[in-house]
């Protein structure tokens, strides 16, 4: 056993060095179900000041290998701290068949819960403003709102349970596959009313630049 | 030489004279000898658990001399090869147990001419409950889903760590070690046992090496009572996973009991719950527990035949 401190971003997670994103991100998962703020195990094993200590390093843990670039970047130091074998970055990944729902991760309660916090806590004023004085609202635009405050289309994900198909679709105005009006309409309601921007208007404007495209093509 | 369960857990309530009673029924179900022993000194209850009134002897003979035989105090119980060792009869006082006393009940203990002995201890951590989980096999730690129960069971078992530390300590003349930590910490007390270790690490890593190996041999098994639907199921083995993480014993989740309302209307009854209600998920879930402490699990028919029943 070794103290927590001491783990590397991949040993807290017990996962391998090449991980996938989805292995991540389920791990993440598991980690705040069992370390999160309301998880009782944590309650009863730690003193507050510790196992704030412990969630802070699980989210830096995730922020930096959910980030491609940050990933690598790490990667690189643990190589040259001579902490990893380097040849065990570029081994294949194992194929396994890639479970659809795995209700042994329970903690996505908590998942959604750092992620509302996110978005709570970025300034979005100046976005909603730009994207509420348009008259006709793109998918592009949504896209600004999400990236402004840095979160991914699989967060959105955790929080909306609206499948990540269709919030591409969305993003990319891929009239194509996107699902009927009436279920489209709550979609964007529901896109909208996460960064607390008037859903009405963002519906509206989203439907007419959708018919102006299709108008146009 | 007879295997010794010993049944604990921080908090009042939780089902340890529960799982006691149906385990020993369960293990006597196995064809094999087996004797419960209520060791929760000054508040027993198992035998009405068992339905058994009328005790004529006990581990109050034993205690007074009366009886030299421990075995000899065992009373037999409704279900075949399984027996009794009740504390009722003895003294309002006996919670206070004497060190001498105590160390001749362990060493009784283990030598009873049985299969298996399960001890039923009481809650709280106090150094008889400790001693008694220490001179056991394998411990197990029953708590149930609520926070109260987490807390006091991962209490009960940092205090049955700290006690076999000392114990390790003081065996390997550490105890200098002991008295640093208490020395480093705010008034003269330890605040956790993973300090100790921690302390002992940084001062002296060949006897750390040593303390590691001796504290790897305690083992706990964890179980998870009133285990109700919809609720984590992983619950137990994240449990164990943390507990792996931050101790160098080994623990196990050995799985979750059902709940079951029909529990507190056989207490009421003074039935034996897995006698009376074989076939429940909870008697399932109990069967599949004493296969799993005797090792009888890794037989494949024997899963075959529990999930039919389920």
């Amino acid at each position: 056993m070794r103290k927590f401190e001491e783990l590397n971003h991949y040993e807290i997670f017990e996962i391998s060095i090449n991980a996938s994103a989805f292995e991540i991100r389920q791990a993440y998962k598991e980690a705040l179900s069992i370390y999160g703020d309301d998880s009782p195990i944590s309650y009863s094993f730690f003193p507050q000041e510790e196992s704030k200590e412990i969630l802070n390093r699980i989210e830096e843990a995730f922020s930096t290998l959910i980030d491609q670039e940050k990933r690598e970047l790490y990667n690189k130091m643990l190589v040259r701290e001579k902490k990893i074998d380097p040849s065990s970055l570029t081994k294949k990944r194992e194929k396994v068949p890639t479970p659809l729902f795995s209700s042994k991760t329970p903690g996505g309660a908590a998942i959604s819960k750092t992620i509302m916090k996110r978005i709570k806590d970025k300034n979005l004023k100046k976005a909603e403003e730009v994207i509420l004085s348009k008259d006709m609202i793109s998918g592009d635009d949504l896209k600004q709102l999400r990236k402004t405050v840095g979160i991914k289309i699989e967060d959105l994900f955790e929080v909306t349970r609206i499948s990540v198909s269709i919030l591409k679709a969305i993003e990319n105005d891929d009239f194509g596959t996107l699902p009927p009006a009436v279920y489209l309409k709550n979609f964007l309601k529901t896109y909208a009313e996460l960064f607390e921007v008037d859903p009405k208007k963002i519906v509206d404007g989203y439907i007419k630049n959708l018919n102006h495209i299709k108008g146009t093509s | 030489m007879t295997h010794i369960f010993a049944v604990g857990g921080g908090k009042g309530g939780t089902g340890k004279s529960f799982i006691s009673a149906n385990l020993g029924v369960m293990l006597a179900k196995q064809g094999k000898k087996v004797v419960v022993v209520d060791l929760d000194l000054g508040a027993p209850n198992l035998h009405t658990m068992m339905g058994i009134d009328n005790l004529k002897t006990g581990l109050n003979n034993f205690l007074n001399n009366s009886v030299k035989d421990l075995s000899l105090t065992a009373v037999p119980t409704k279900i075949p090869n399984l027996y009794i060792i009740s504390s009722i009869r003895c003294s309002l006082e006996v919670g206070n147990l004497f060190y001498a006393q105590k160390q001749k009940i362990i060493r009784a203990i283990s030598q009873l001419p049985t299969d298996y002995v399960v001890l039923d201890l009481g809650a709280g951590t106090n150094y008889n409950t400790l001693d008694f989980f220490l001179a056991s096999h394998q411990g197990l730690s029953v708590f149930t889903p609520e926070p109260t129960s987490i807390q006091n069971s991962v209490q009960f078992i940092k205090a049955v760590y700290l006690r076999k530390l000392k114990h390790i300590l003081k065996q390997h003349a550490f105890a200098t070690a002991v008295k640093e930590v208490g020395d480093e910490s705010d008034d003269g007390v330890v605040r956790s046992p993973l300090d100790i270790v921690d302390s002992v690490m940084r001062s002296d890593p060949a006897r750390a090496k040593l303390l590691q190996k001796e504290l790897r041999k305690l083992r706990f098994k964890l179980i998870l009572n009133q285990y109700r639907k919809h609720m984590d199921e992983t619950l137990g083995n994240k449990i164990e996973k943390v507990c792996n993480r931050h101790f160098y014993s080994q623990f196990q989740f050995l799985g979750n009991i059902a709940y079951n309302e029909r529990v507190c209307e056989s207490i009421i009854a003074r039935k034996i719950f897995v006698a009376k209600y074989p076939y429940t998920r909870t008697s399932t879930d109990l069967k599949n527990l004493a296969n799993k402490m005797t090792g009888r699990n890794v037989q494949a028919p024997i899963i075959k035949e529990t999930n039919a029943k389920v």
